[in-house]
């Protein structure tokens, strides 16, 4: 009479042990959203417009007890800037307008695009830094001074041209 | 449920189907009645599947939450049937290549998905969280 066995023996295609499943599920599965991923907004005043993922909140607050997410997006977009623009042109063309929003998963599309930009401190701030108004500017600013050097590199490219729709 | 079983597959001869059924059935060489799916057996295979995972396993139904438990990686495999809508389809599709999850899509249109499940309404596309007892995942991991 062997005791040996650790697991009782069963069907091989499914193996029931919770360790097994649980390696098998961090496999399989992959969480996409994450800090840097970039969203289109669905819903609300930006809809339509690039947002890069700040801060998630997997199992809501208690103010909002859904999931939902700090995004850092782009009110308005960098208009199109040309080889012959002055320097004070290109200046004025590169701005961004940034919004801070904390936002329903449900009202987001997620995409294949990532912007690894950082955004810590706006991150950290993040569920009082929405509630006071300078506080909110002053983050916002913080984001847009990011962004705008971001699209200066020229990186990112998609993140920076408006979706057309 | 032994109804069910009967019941799966519906003898629905669409011409494309039936020339996609000639074409797979024609090397087996075996003189099967109807086969209105892809092949009969593997037809069979997904619904007595999904029956056990019905039984056995937990799932969900319908759109919304289809998308909910991709966007929380819970699910393990997602269904579609054949008539869903084009738009949601490929947004359902977008989902799962971002989190790694196999879609199936099923030979059936949404009647015969709610049929398969053993529910009395349409479901358009379903998400399978936990299989139960049943090998749904490892069966269907190319089932494009």
């Amino acid at each position: 009479p062997s005791h040996s066995p650790q697991t009782p023996p069963l069907p091989s295609p499914n193996p029931p042990a919770a360790a097994q499943r649980s390696s098998r599920k961090e496999a399989k599965m992959v969480k996409f959203l994450k800090p840097g991923k970039a969203v289109i907004l669905l819903q609300g005043r930006y809809a339509g417009k690039k947002a890069v993922i700040v801060r998630v909140f997997e199992e809501g607050t208690r103010d909002r007890p859904y999931g939902h997410c700090l995004v850092a997006g782009l009110a308005k977009y960098p208009k199109k800037v040309i080889r012959k623009d002055s320097a004070k042109k290109t200046a004025k063309k590169s701005r961004v307008k940034v919004f801070l929003k904390l936002v329903n998963f449900t009202h987001l599309m997620p995409t294949r695009y990532t912007l690894d930009v950082d955004l810590k401190e706006v991150a950290s701030g993040a569920p009082d830094s929405l509630t006071s108004k300078d506080k909110k500017v002053g983050a916002a600013k913080a984001a847009k001074a990011k962004l705008e050097e971001r699209f200066k590199t020229g990186k990112n490219r998609w993140f920076f041209t408006k979706l057309r729709f | 449920i032994q109804t069910l079983a009967q019941l799966t597959p519906p003898p629905r001869r669409h011409p494309r189907a039936e020339a996609a059924a000639d074409a797979a059935t024609s090397p087996r060489g075996a003189t099967m009645v109807t086969s209105t799916k892809k092949t009969k057996k593997s037809g069979d295979n997904i619904n007595n599947k999904l029956q056990l995972v019905m039984k056995s396993g937990k799932y969900t139904l319908g759109y919304k939450t289809v998308l909910r438990t991709l966007r929380n990686s819970k699910a393990k495999l997602v269904i579609l049937a054949n008539n869903c809508p084009p738009l949601r389809k490929s947004e359902i599709e977008y989902y799962a290549m971002l989190a790694k999850i196999t879609v199936h899509h099923y030979h059936g249109n949404n009647v015969d998905l709610g049929t398969a499940c053993g529910k009395y309404f349409r479901v358009c596309c379903l998400s399978i969280i936990d299989p139960g007892d049943s090998d749904i995942i490892n069966a269907t991991p190319a089932g494009q």
